[in-house]
């Protein structure tokens, strides 16, 4: 019964997550739809550009070519995502050249900050009441409590302004050939300052919330069975208790994408790091709503898609979810 | 259970440093506005002058005086925050309750459309509206308010349908009291905790958002707000301004947002019944 429950479970949060997805696909396709006017009068109308009756006409024939949402989702797949007017390049053009940096920044500071976060909160719980552990989670709280826009800020100041230790800006030294070793290098030295930043951002959430599961989960009966049948204790922390903490990790991230999208925006705005939200802050400066629009929908899609992932991974640890399927 | 939940907070020093803090901050945003001696918005001044008596901190690129952009950028943050939080808190309250009052399809249909509203990213849609329709901030924080309800309406479910399982309602109900009378005399009262959980979360992420974005650009230009101070004031770092121009609003901000980190982690400590063992 218990199973069956947790498998239904399972089975509703993917299809929500199907029906997000199209949610946002429909929202993006409707938008401009909506708008008094049409994309060209709405690009122009507030710009120092004037079109001549001509022009307008080809732009107009341009953006309501597209006519079914059908016909959008095609369009949508094949890659084909219109064309950014602040860039002159196709949009899927640009993104393809900013999704490898953001993948690369957002990968490794979730990576990072899940893993050590997790293995943080689980000894915390363990060494529950220990002046280490009071220590760890007061730090973490008041660490909770930074916007990523002072803590990013500051650090720029800091290190790469004041002591110029760290590049100001960029994801690589421009116009330099180098080996693959220096590259890697280069690209890491890049990499360090808004790393730490979203680092110490999504840090802290997750040691605390590990922390609090795990002390739940402590004072289960089978930890007790475990600690009576005389398991070594990293045995019990981590083969026992430890994948049972893990449910809040997955279901609080969802929650928690609001805070880290928006951070992960401004972090890379503010280190002029090459990636998705550097091109969004560039795209809304100079109003270009296609790209905008692009943007904002792929990233959406990925989102969906992490979480997804999440729920899969989840199901794959979680003994009670995997047993039942 | 109240009474008890009053002392614990008392004694929480996460609550009483948030609430002091908050207490600073409350005081800023209600008498800001009598501090700033200048309007805002007045261009007149001297651009990038040094703090002087005249103008404590100092004038910005525009010649406008940065203390009194501070206490209206703080006020506003502080209000969109406040406004989104209160209209998901009513609108999460209301559904949550609906379907654990009538269950059935009901409960069924709106719970399946809040996972599917759980799962869209906010953000996103926000970005979204804010760079294609450039509403007016109330319309944002309702845009807001109407993505994040969610988890405000599964928790009240969650309890509500515990309370409404309880003895003493069993027994009003026994005696004849109208669903009306067990809604508005035993449901609504006995979730207050959840009311104020609820409410500092959603308060905490759309300040937090609001700052976001409006560094982002994606507010009225013309409306002044701690973001925003915080990336025009980065354009001009190599003019020495950081002390009194940058650093302020990025104080404040901090400040803000650790205020209401605080009270939303101290008071899901103490009043959600699932955390309350691992104090």
């Amino acid at each position: 019964m218990k199973h069956s429950q947790r498998n239904s479970r399972h089975r509703q949060y993917i299809v929500a997550y199907l029906l997000a997805a199209l949610v946002m696909m429909y929202v993006s396709y409707s938008v401009p739809r909506w708008l008094p006017g049409d994309f060209v009068t709405a690009m122009y109308s507030s710009s120092h550009v004037t079109l001549n009756a001509e022009q307008e006409a080809d732009l107009r024939a341009y953006y309501t070519q597209r006519q079914g949402f059908g016909r959008y989702l095609v369009d949508f797949f094949t890659l084909n995502w219109g064309y950014s007017y602040a860039f002159l390049t196709p949009i899927s053009e640009l993104i393809r050249e900013a999704l490898p940096w953001t993948l690369l920044l957002l990968g490794t500071a979730h990576l990072l900050s899940m893993v050590v976060g997790f293995l943080a909160g689980v000894e915390a719980a363990w060494r529950r009441g220990r002046v280490i552990e009071k220590a760890g989670v007061g730090s973490m709280t008041v660490l909770e409590g930074f916007p990523e826009i002072g803590t990013a800020v500051i650090l720029l100041l800091v290190f790469a302004l004041h002591l110029g230790w760290f590049p100001a800006a960029g994801g690589e030294t421009a116009y330099v050939e180098q080996s693959f070793g220096r590259w890697a290098l280069d690209v890491t030295h890049h990499l360090a300052l808004p790393l730490l930043t979203l680092l110490l951002a999504y840090f802290p959430g997750n040691f605390l919330l590990t922390r609090g599961s795990m002390v739940m989960v402590l004072k289960e009966h089978f930890i007790e069975t475990a600690r009576a049948k005389g398991l070594p204790s990293l045995r019990i922390r981590y083969a026992h208790a430890a994948r049972n903490a893990l449910l809040p990790m997955v279901t609080r991230f969802g929650l928690r994408i609001a805070f880290m999208v928006t951070g992960a925006l401004v972090v890379e705005t503010i280190y002029a790091y090459p990636g998705l939200g550097t091109l969004l802050f560039n795209a809304i400066a100079m109003r270009d709503l296609p790209l905008i629009q692009g943007i904002v929908l792929l990233s959406s899609l990925m989102v969906l898609f992490v979480n997804l992932a999440l729920e899969f991974v989840y199901g794959w640890i979680d003994p009670r979810v995997k047993h039942a399927s | 259970m109240h009474r008890d939940a009053r002392r614990t907070l008392g004694g929480d020093p996460w609550f009483v440093t948030g609430a002091a803090l908050a207490l600073l901050l409350g005081l800023l945003v209600v008498a800001g506005p009598f501090f700033a001696v200048h309007d805002p918005h007045d261009m007149s001044f001297r651009p990038l002058s040094a703090p002087s008596t005249e103008h404590w901190l100092g004038t910005n690129d525009g010649g406008m005086d940065i203390l009194s952009e501070l206490l209206h950028g703080i006020r506003n943050t502080v209000v969109f925050g406040l406004v989104t939080g209160m209209i998901a808190l009513v609108v999460g309250v209301l559904i949550g309750l609906v379907c654990a009052w009538f269950g059935g399809v009901t409960d069924h249909a709106l719970m399946r459309f809040s996972d599917i509203l759980l799962a869209v990213p906010s953000v996103m849609i926000l970005i979204l509206v804010a760079a294609f329709f450039r509403p007016s901030p109330l319309v944002l924080s309702l845009v807001l308010a109407g993505l994040s309800w969610p988890t405000t309406a599964k928790a009240i479910r969650a309890q509500a349908l515990v309370v409404k399982k309880s003895v003493h309602v069993v027994a009003a109900r026994q005696m004849g009291a109208s669903g009306a009378y067990i809604i508005t005399r035993h449901l609504m009262p006995e979730l207050f905790p959840l009311y104020l959980i609820g409410f500092a979360a959603k308060a905490r992420m759309a300040m937090f958002m609001e700052a976001s974005l409006s560094f982002l650009g994606l507010f009225d230009p013309s409306r002044k707000s701690l973001g925003m101070m915080i990336s025009y004031a980065l354009k001009y770092y190599y003019l020495d301004i950081w002390w009194n121009w940058l650093i302020p609003p990025i104080l404040c901000l901090t400040l803000l947002i650790m205020a209401v980190t605080f009270l939303a982690v101290s008071l899901e400590k103490v009043f959600d019944p699932r955390l309350k063992e691992a104090l």
